[in-house]
């Protein structure tokens, strides 16, 4: 019996039927030059028979992860005889998609992808990973920090599937430039480095802004950044802040003290990082100030702008093989600051070299509902989509969004040996991931109900400081009272029992 | 025999009321509560929604902003439309490739033209500036400053709807009576005061209408404003319900939104009949 | 002085026919486009300016996961959009002409405060009633199903079908009415036997409007849906990833206006031939 291709009901539905019919260890048809060994690899998951079970999933637009999750339900569909239906949501409206029929108790989604900072929200309803899975051979493989991004608690309630932070890209045609490097030099009086400052940034980015450096016809400018109030620009400004407010020495919180429950966000390290924002604001490209993450993507990937720093998609669409600055470009942390405002003491700490706080941003995760009635099927399907030959497949393919978190996903064969990438490209991009593991002093999201409210509110107070409306300390402090007044509603407790497991997270406590 | 006028009427509205119902109380019943993104449910809080809807300084601002807005594309669409409608109502080449032509705009779905405009105003990379450069007028910051990403939102607006004026009114000359304009030929008026005196009057009761039920449209503006400024910069183009939505979907306070939104039904309700009201007052003959 | 007051016209006609059409030809020329075009910079004309691609074009039809499939969803929109408006009319006519024909009255509810009943059905802002639409949808079985599509429309599309009948009823001579009933017609023989077939033009006015909100709608097709059932918008907005693809939006703006652009021309020919004289007034 041959699988029988249907004329698909639906734009992502998947039906198909057949088993059997896969020659014993051949699964290059799925697109994958070999099957791995490893707990789910297609070999096992071609032993279970599914049919006659359905299963939803829910995800995020195409391509980014939206692709993968659509190319490995069908392939699933095929090996197990399961029926997989996906429905591909815009992110912006994801979290209510996935909420509504939670909190009405309506069994709509077995499978979600989202992002991981829900996870405050959304954890009561989430299926906690089995112990199978937990020590299945991709999980081992997954690093720290990614166990970490799952876990609530003791407990993992997501399947990693993804790994993301924050960290700066540059320009190396320009930074390796000689001629630049003196004409920066003859301007500034300094020596052209990669900044490792949020000064040293601003400063760089201003002198290479407003003129054709690159020799194309076109301006170029200094820095790309996602600043569009509603699209992921709290993520960019946390970055921006955290190297002033997250002192390594001082534990118990970084959005908020936790003993009180007092927002942090007015404190003198936020504000000197929101001043910066500001001032970097002359150093972007036209319409900079209303750029989203997928404007931040075609002006530092395409060429526009000199350094970024966000997730990985700018660098990988640098990095395609017909980009006209593929291997032009290198990553670095994101920069830091040689002082750091204590609060404890209440004073600014001078640093000798500059202190680094890398943002373990959130990124794309997934879970199995607890309503499910799946469940079995659901995780499978996540073991699946992750095992070791499905990852090595999807990492290669920039606009499915999926970037390392695995150990066995910072080595330089990977991205130097098989996409052939240059050594910088690929040298500077794993060094500055895999560094990011090792750091003690990281910052991670606000995993705490509400957070939408919280981030929200943050957003509107800095795009206030932006666009001149208010200053950097004003509005800091509105959204410090706008803060407390969420913590008040949702109740203090239980904000800080949830932020209780964040700061663990960043005080190394697990 | 008059037992059949309730044979008309009453399948309508029992249909629209047996739908509506249920949301409607539903609704008023949540904005009694706490619901929240952490506390899903009804629980009974009394009016404290609705107390800090009062001292909600972004949602007020947000509803100066919308009837600025609203009052401001509808007034631009309506003139516009006019013009067109009077332009092609008479006898002129292209008549109907024109009329179909400004059609085509109210046809299309604002989400996906609203991507489409957000490329336009790209400002390095969208036509917009590049053409306003080639002919030498300088780049203007569409989307990145207050005043021109209001305009911007103000001009897509403008585009989308003005097809509606334009098909209300077209169809409103097309069916006027041919009396009043023989009687002021032989007046010997001119096009001015024949349009003053006679077109302009017999149009008023369809400009009310076509006017209203476009401010109640317009109102709900949400996603120009969400796909190309997000309500920036600042809040520059925050209007009512994109507000709204951010706190109903996006922070989940189900509760506080349900208060917001009757809020602004009620004062919805209140200032159509007004502006209602003062447009009859206007445009339409006094009687008596 | 009469050539120069024409001339204007012309010219005026002409940049609005530029400014409508503008967006379109955008569309046109970056559905064509990929990455590396679009971010050159702006450019108007392939070949000449920039090597065309086809992938916006092709991730609409594609059934695997590079993209979707609009066919599906095309249908699906066309069942829940016709099938609400054929009910919205038929409901909304019925209502319309006993609103503008008889009297009613209960307490102080009068004609006019049930007719602005329906209208005020659309101030409400769409964002509130997705969780009670939810739950009634959840409780009568009938989530992620074109049912309880079309019956969430209805509520939304009959306040524009009575709203625009009433006016044309209001137009319509009551004589029409009285001739029928002298012949010996009851109210309900009179409607159907000689307003109806004299409503044609306003009911297609009401249609059109129906149509276009309908087709329209993003956000109830959106909230009340799960996997099996999409409607176009839905369908589109699933290419709107983290990277705007400006080349699928492109081709789906313009392959989804298609349909309602015929329903323009039809609407241009009624007015031309003058039947639809009184249709909105």
């Amino acid at each position: 019996m041959k699988p029988i291709k249907m004329a698909l009901l639906l734009s992502s539905s998947i039906a198909l039927a057949g088993q059997g019919a896969l020659a014993q260890g051949d699964y290059s048809k799925f697109g994958i030059k070999e099957d791995l060994p490893g707990t789910c690899s297609y070999a096992n998951i071609d032993k279970k028979d599914y049919s006659g079970k359905t299963l939803n999933i829910i995800t995020h637009a195409i391509p980014v992860m939206g692709e993968p999750t659509a190319l490995h339900a069908k392939q699933f569909s095929e090996l197990t005889g399961a029926k997989v239906n996906v429905v591909h949501v815009p992110f912006g409206d994801l979290f209510q998609r996935i909420m509504i029929p939670f909190q009405t108790g309506q069994n709509a989604y077995d499978v979600m992808f989202y992002g991981s900072l829900w996870i405050g929200d959304l954890n009561p309803f989430l299926e906690p990973v089995p112990e199978f899975y937990r020590n299945s051979t991709g999980m081992k493989d997954v690093t720290p920090n990614y166990i970490g991004v799952a876990s609530w608690g003791d407990q993992m309630v997501q399947y990693p599937v993804d790994g993301d932070r924050h960290y700066l890209k540059y320009r190396t045609d320009v930074f390796d430039n000689p001629e630049l490097q003196a004409k920066y030099k003859e301007a500034t009086g300094k020596d052209l480095k990669v900044p490792a400052t949020w000064e040293e940034y601003n400063e760089v980015a201003a002198f290479f802004t407003d003129w054709d450096w690159d020799g194309d016809g076109e301006k170029n400018y200094g820095s790309a950044e996602v600043v569009k109030r509603d699209d992921l620009m709290f993520s960019a400004f946390i970055s921006r802040v955290a190297p002033f407010a997250k002192h390594p020495d001082v534990k118990g919180g970084f959005f908020f003290d936790l003993e009180t429950m007092e927002p942090l966000v007015n404190t003198p390290g936020w504000v000197r990082g929101l001043e910066l924002f500001v001032e970097a604001q002359k150093t972007f490209p036209p319409g900079g100030n209303n750029f989203g993450l997928g404007d931040e993507i075609f002006s530092f990937g395409g060429g526009q702008t000199l350094m970024s720093y966000s997730w990985d998609d700018a660098y990988i669409q640098a990095m395609q093989t017909d980009s006209r600055i593929r291997d032009k470009v290198a990553a670095a942390p994101l920069p830091g600051s040689y002082e750091v405002w204590n609060r404890k003491t209440g004073k600014w700490d001078k640093f000798d070299e500059p202190n680094r706080a890398p943002y373990i941003t959130w990124g794309w995760t997934s879970a199995v509902s607890k309503n499910s009635e799946v469940k079995d099927v659901a995780f499978d399907f996540l073991c699946f989509f992750s095992n070791e030959a499905n990852t090595l497949h999807d990492l290669q393919i920039g606009r499915f969004g999926v970037n390392p978190y695995r150990k066995s996903h910072f080595t330089l064969d990977l991205w130097q040996g098989k996409l052939g990438w240059s050594e910088k490209s690929a040298q500077t991009y794993i060094d500055t991931l895999s560094g990011m593991d090792l750091s003690k002093n990281r910052v991670f999201d606000l995993r705490v109900p509400g957070v939408n409210q919280f981030m929200s509110a943050l957003a509107v107070g800095v795009s206030e400081a932006l666009a001149g409306q208010k200053t950097p300390q004003e509005a800091l402090d509105g959204v410090a009272e706008q803060w407390r007044a969420i913590v008040d509603r949702i109740g203090k407790e239980r904000v800080r029992e949830a932020y209780a497991k964040v700061v663990a997270l960043e005080d190394n406590l697990q | 025999m008059y037992r059949d006028k309730y044979f008309f009427l009453l399948p309508g509205l029992v249909v629209l009321i047996a739908i509506i119902i249920f949301p409607l109380l539903f609704t008023i019943r949540v904005s009694f509560s706490s619901w929240d993104v952490f506390q899903p449910g009804l629980d009974y809080i009394g009016g404290r929604n609705f107390a800090r809807v009062f001292e909600d300084t972004r949602f007020w601002e947000s509803l100066l902003r919308l009837s600025v807005l609203s009052v401001s594309s509808v007034l631009l669409q309506y003139v516009i439309g006019f013009a067109l409608a009077l332009a092609v109502w008479r006898e002129i080449r292209f008549r109907r490739f024109f009329r179909v032509l400004f059609l085509v705009p109210m046809m299309t779905t604002p989400v996906v033209m609203s991507v489409i405009w957000r490329t336009i105003f790209h400002e390095s990379l969208g036509p917009a500036n590049d053409i306003l450069q080639a002919i030498g007028l300088g780049t203007v910051p569409w989307l990145s400053t207050g005043t021109a990403a209001f305009i911007s939102v103000l001009i897509v607006e403008v585009w989308q709807w003005t097809p509606f004026m334009f098909l209300l009114l077209l169809a409103g000359l097309v069916s006027l009576p041919r009396e009043p304009y023989l009687a002021a030929a032989i007046d010997g008026a001119g096009p001015i005061r024949t349009f003053l005196q006679v077109t302009f009057p017999l149009m008023a009761p369809i400009t009310i209408g076509a006017i209203i039920i476009r401010l109640i449209e317009a109102s709900k503006i949400m996603e120009t404003v969400y796909v190309m400024t997000s309500g920036g910069p600042g809040t520059a183009t925050e209007t009512s319900s994109y507000y709204i939505y951010i706190r109903g979907l996006r922070d989940f306070q189900i509760g506080y939104s349900a208060a917001l939104s009757l809020t602004y039904l009620v004062i919805m309700i209140v200032s159509l009949t007004i502006i209602a009201k003062v447009l009859a007052r206007m445009l339409l003959p006094r009687e008596g | 002085m009469r050539t120069f007051y024409l001339a204007i016209k012309y010219l005026a006609l002409l940049l609005w026919s530029s400014f409508i059409v503008f967006p379109f030809l955008w569309a046109l020329s970056t559905s064509f486009k990929d990455a590396n075009a679009i971010t050159s910079g702006a450019t108007y004309i392939p070949w000449l300016q920039f090597k065309p691609s086809s992938q916006g074009w092709a991730s609409l039809f594609s059934d695997g996961s590079t993209g979707i499939n609009i066919v599906d969803p095309y249908i699906n929109s066309a069942i829940v959009t016709i099938s609400a408006s054929v009910i919205s009319i038929a409901l909304g006519t019925l209502a319309a002409y006993g609103l503008s024909r008889f009297e009613f009255r209960a307490g102080f509810v009068k004609n006019s405060d049930i007719t602005f009943f329906f209208i005020s059905q659309r101030i409400m802002p769409p964002i509130v009633l997705a969780i009670p639409f939810f739950l009634m949808l959840k409780t009568l079985g009938l989530l992620d199903t074109v049912y309880g599509l079309i019956l969430v429309y209805v509520a939304l599309l009959l306040p524009i079908a009575v709203w625009v009948m009433i006016d044309f009823f209001g137009n319509i001579p009551r004589e029409l009415d009285e001739l029928a009933m002298i012949d010996g017609c009851r109210p309900i023989g009179a409607f159907f036997r000689v307003i109806l077939p004299n409503s044609v033009p306003g009911l297609v006015v009401a249609g059109m409007f129906c149509l276009i909100f309908g087709w329209n709608d993003f956000f109830f097709a959106f909230t009340l849906t799960f996997t099996k059932v999409q409607l176009l918008p839905v369908a589109i907005v699933s290419l709107n990833s983290s990277v705007t693809p400006w080349w699928s939006l492109s081709a789906f703006a313009l392959i989804s206006v298609a349909p309602l652009v015929l329903i323009a021309f039809l609407v241009e020919n009624f007015l031309s031939k003058g039947s639809l004289a009184g249709a909105i007034r």
